[in-house]
C-alpha cells in the first residue's frame, strides 16, 4: 500500500516525534523513506538577510554553513532511525515555502503517504506562527498522517 | 552643535518649495513603489527542490549596483548637496569620506570577510571572539546604527514627499501633526509595511532597480537643470566651476562653515564608518569568491562616484537659483536646513523644469531612502532574530518563530524611527553622520583587529565595544540629540563639543577603542589556536573553495577529517 513515505522535517522535536510513526509504518510496508528539509525563504530573509536568499537561488547552499548543518542534522536524524531497520532512505534539502515544496515533492516523487508532526497550537499563537502542517493538508492530495506533539511537562 | 548650519526647526517647512498635490509626480511615485513590489514578487525565490543545484550567480556589476543602492541613501541624494549648499567646503568632507572608505574596505576587509564566511556582522564578531556577549553587543550596535541612520531617511522622505503630495493635513486634519510629520509617517508606514510583509524589497534585483531609478533621476535632473538655467551644457560636473566666483564666499571659501578640525573629524568618521556598516559588509559574504568581492567593491565605488561627483554641481546650481529667486542664502534668515535638505528638488523646480521632471527627481530621493531603509532594517531584523533570538535566547527556535521575531523587530525599529523623526534636530547628512560615528567606533575596530590581529581576544573585544558605545553616547547626549537631556539642549560642555563633535567623534574614539582592545588583549590570555588559525586562513595565499569558510578549512586541518561531501 505504502511504497514511499515522506517525512518533512525541520529538525525540531515536533518533527522528530513523527519519525517513529513513519519509520514503524515504513518497516511494516517495506517502504522507501524520504526525508525532506525545507529552508523557509521567509525565515532566511528575516534572520540571515535578503542577500542569503540570493545565495539559495544561486545554489550556493554549500557555502551556507549553519543552514547546511541544520539541514544535514534534520534529515540525518531520519536516516539514523530508519537505516538500522534495513530501510532505504532518500535525503533531500530544498528551499522555498515549506507547504508548497512538500506538496510538490510528494506529487513529483510518487509519495504515498506524508507523515509529519504538528505543534497543536491554537488561538493567538497559531494565528501568529501559522501551521505548516495545516497548509500542507490543504495543498496536497496525498494522504497525510499528522502526529500531534504534546509536551511531557504540560 | 558647532556647525554653522544650526537652525531652529519647530515647523519643518522648506521655503520656496511648491507644496501642493501634483498628479503626475504622484503617479510616478506610486508606480515606482508598485514596481518594487512587482520585482519582489516576480523574482521571489521559486521553490527549489534541490538546494545543491547551482543557479545563476550574481555578477560584479549587478552586485556593485546593489551596493550602490544599499549605500546611497537620502543622505547622499539629498543631504550631501544640502550640506554643500549650506556649509560650502565643509560638505566636501562627505564626498571625500564616503568614497575613501571604500578603499579601506577594498584593501583590508572585503575579501577577508568573504573568506571568513559568516552571515551577519554580529555572527562574525560572535564567532571570531567566541563570545555570545560580544555577539549580543554587536547585534545591539547593528540595531542602533539602523535606527539612527533611518532617522535621516525618514526626514528626507517627509520633506520630499511634501513636494509630491502636498500638505495632506489640509485635507485630512490630524491635530498636532504638521505637514512634514504626516508625510514622513505616511512614507515610513508604507516602507515598513513592505518590509514586514515581504522582506524582498532588499533583494538584489530590487536594489538594482532602485539604483537605476535614483541615479537616472539625479543625473537627468542635474543635466536639465543646468541646461535650462543656462549654467551648463553637457558636463555640469565640470562646468559648475564657472559659477564658483559668482557664489557667495560662504559657498566657496574654504572652512567658512566649519573649522579645519571639524572637517577632518567628520571625514575620519565617515571613512571608517563606511567600513563598519553592517548592511554594506553583508553583501561581501554572499558573493561567489574573493575575486568577485573585490570587483563588486570596485564597481560599487564607481556607481557611487557617479552621484558624488554630481552632487556639488547640483548644490552650486541650487545655491545660485535660491539666491536669485528667493533671497540671500547665507546670513539672517538665510536658507533653512529644511530647504537645504530638498535643494536638489528645489533647484529643479526653480530652474522651471516641468512638474513631472521635478517629480522624477523627487521620486529618485524616495527610491534612495527606501533602498537604504530596507537594507538597514533587514540587517537590524537579522541582528535580533538570528543573532539574539535564535543564537542566544532560544536555540531551538523554529523557522516560523524566526520569521515572527524578524517581522516584529522591523515594526519595532520602524515605530522607534517614526517617533524620533517627528522632530529631527539635525539635517539629514548630520543624522546619518552619527550612525557612521557609531559604526566607526564600535564595529570597525572589531572587524579590523578581528581579521588582522590573531591575538585580539574575547576580553579585548568586550572591553572595546563597551567603551566604544559609551564614547559614542557622550557627544551625542552632550549635543542634545534624541532630546532626552535638558529637553533637547544636552549638557552643552564646550570642550567636548569642540574636540569631540558627535558627527566626527570617531577621530578621538576609534583610536581609543583600538588601544583598549590591544591593551586588554595583551594582558589577558591569548585566544584559542583554532581562532588564530581561522584568522590566518583569511589571509592564506592558497585559493579557497567557494563552498568553504575559514572555520571549515581549520577544522579539516586540525582533525584531519576528510571534507564532508554531500
Amino acid at each position: 500500500m505504502y511504497n514511499r513515505i515522506l517525512i518533512p522535517t525541520d529538525g525540531s522535536t515536533v518533527a522528530e516525534a513523527a519519525v517513529d510513526h513513519a519509520v514503524d509504518l515504513a518497516e511494516k510496508y517495506d517502504a522507501e523513506v524520504h526525508a525532506l528539509f525545507v529552508a523557509d525563504v521567509d525565515a532566511v530573509t528575516y534572520s540571515l538577510g535578503t542577500e542569503q536568499v540570493d545565495r539559495i537561488r544561486q545554489g550556493n547552499f554549500q557555502g551556507m554553513t549553519d543552514l547546511r548543518e541544520d539541514a544535514e542534522e534534520a534529515t540525518g536524524y531520519v536516516r539514523g532511525q530508519a537505516e538500522p531497520l534495513g530501510l532505504s532512505v532518500v535525503e533531500r534539502h530544498a528551499g522555498g515555502r515549506p507547504h508548497a515544496v512538500i506538496a510538490d515533492y510528494a506529487a513529483d516523487n510518487d509519495i504515498d503517504l506524508v507523515v509529519m508532526g504538528s505543534h497543536g497550537r491554537s488561538g493567538v499563537r497559531r494565528a501568529l506562527l501559522g501551521s505548516v502542517t495545516e497548509r500542507t493538508l490543504r495543498s496536497t492530495h496525498v494522504p497525510v498522517l499528522v502526529v500531534d506533539y504534546e509536551r511531557a511537562e504540560e | 552643535m558647532s556647525l554653522a548650519v544650526t537652525v531652529l526647526q519647530q515647523e519643518l517647512l522648506p521655503e520656496g518649495l511648491n507644496i501642493s498635490f501634483k498628479l503626475l509626480p504622484g503617479i510616478i511615485v506610486v508606480t515606482m513603489m508598485l514596481s518594487f513590489l512587482g520585482v519582489g514578487y516576480f523574482y521571489k525565490v521559486a521553490d527549489t527542490e534541490n538546494m545543491w543545484v547551482a543557479g545563476r550567480s550574481i555578477g560584479n556589476v549587478e552586485n556593485g549596483m546593489a551596493i550602490g543602492a544599499n549605500w546611497m541613501s537620502a543622505a547622499s541624494y539629498l543631504g550631501m548637496a544640502a550640506l554643500i549648499a549650506l556649509s560650502g567646503v565643509y560638505g566636501l568632507a562627505y564626498v571625500v569620506g564616503w568614497t575613501t572608505g571604500y578603499f579601506i574596505l577594498l584593501i583590508f576587509l572585503a575579501a577577508q570577510m568573504r573568506r571568513f564566511g559568516k552571515y551577519t556582522a554580529p555572527d562574525f564578531v560572535g564567532d571570531r571572539f567566541n563570545s555570545d556577549a560580544a555577539r549580543a553587543l554587536a547585534a545591539v550596535t547593528t540595531f542602533l546604527i539602523g535606527f539612527v541612520y533611518a532617522l535621516g531617511q525618514a526626514r528626507g522622505m517627509g520633506l520630499v514627499g511634501m513636494y509630491i503630495l502636498g500638505d495632506i493635513t489640509a485635507v485630512l486634519p490630524i491635530p498636532g501633526v504638521s505637514a512634514y510629520q504626516a508625510m514622513m509617517i505616511l512614507f515610513m508606514v508604507v516602507t515598513i509595511g513592505y518590509l514586514a510583509l515581504s522582506g524582498m524589497l532588499g533583494a538584489t534585483k530590487n536594489m538594482v532597480l532602485q539604483f537605476v531609478i535614483l541615479i537616472g533621476a539625479f543625473l537627468i535632473g542635474l543635466l536639465v537643470t543646468g541646461w535650462s538655467a543656462g549654467f551648463s551644457t553637457v558636463l555640469p560636473q565640470l562646468e559648475y566651476g564657472a559659477l564658483i566666483s559668482e557664489l557667495s564666499a560662504e559657498f566657496s571659501a574654504p572652512f567658512a562653515g566649519g573649522s579645519y578640525y571639524l572637517w577632518v573629524a567628520t571625514c575620519f568618521s565617515l571613512v571608517f564608518g563606511t567600513c563598519g556598516l553592517p548592511h554594506v559588509l553583508v553583501r561581501f559574504y554572499t558573493v561567489q569568491n574573493e575575486r568577485v568581492a573585490r570587483w563588486s567593491c570596485t564597481w560599487g565605488l564607481f556607481f557611487i562616484c557617479l552621484l558624488y561627483l554630481s552632487a556639488p554641481a547640483f548644490a552650486a546650481f541650487g545655491t545660485a537659483l535660491y539666491g536669485s529667486e528667493i533671497g540671500a542664502v547665507y546670513g539672517d534668515p538665510g536658507m533653512s536646513s529644511a530647504a537645504g535638505d530638498v535643494i536638489v528638488v528645489l533647484a529643479s523646480q526653480l530652474a522651471g523644469l516641468p512638474t513631472w521632471l521635478v517629480g522624477l527627481v523627487a521620486a529618485g530621493g524616495i527610491a534612495a531612502a527606501v533602498a537604504t531603509v530596507s537594507g538597514l532594517f533587514i540587517a537590524a531584523s537579522s541582528a535580533i532574530s538570528h543573532d539574539i533570538y535564535a543564537n542566544i535566547i532560544n536555540e531551538d527556535a523554529t523557522q516560523r518563530q524566526q520569521v515572527l521575531v524578524g517581522r516584529l523587530s522591523i515594526v519595532a525599529i520602524g515605530l522607534l524611527t517614526i517617533v524620533f523623526a517627528l522632530d529631527p534636530q539635525q539635517p539629514i547628512a548630520a543624522l546619518v553622520g552619527f550612525a557612521f560615528s557609531l559604526a566607526a567606533i564600535v564595529l570597525f575596530p572589531m572587524f579590523f583587529l578581528g581579521l588582522w590581529w590573531e591575538n585580539a581576544n574575547r576580553q579585548g573585544a568586550l572591553a572595546g565595544m563597551v567603551s566604544g558605545l559609551v564614547l559614542w553616547f557622550i557627544p551625542m547626549l552632550n549635543e542634545g540629540n534624541f532630546g532626552i537631556i535638558n529637553g533637547g539642549d544636552g549638557w552643552g560642555i564646550e570642550i567636548i563639543a569642540t574636540w569631540m563633535p558627535a558627527v566626527g567623534s570617531a577621530l578621538v574614539a576609534t583610536p581609543l577603542v583600538f588601544l583598549v582592545v590591544i591593551v586588554v588583549s595583551a594582558v589577558t590570555d591569548e585566544p584559542p589556536v583554532d581562532t588564530k588559525m581561522m584568522v590566518r586562513q583569511c589571509h592564506s595565499p592558497d585559493p579557497m573553495p567557494k563552498d568553504k569558510t575559514a572555520a571549515d578549512v581549520v577544522a579539516e586541518k586540525t582533525d584531519n577529517v576528510p571534507p564532508a561531501d554531500d
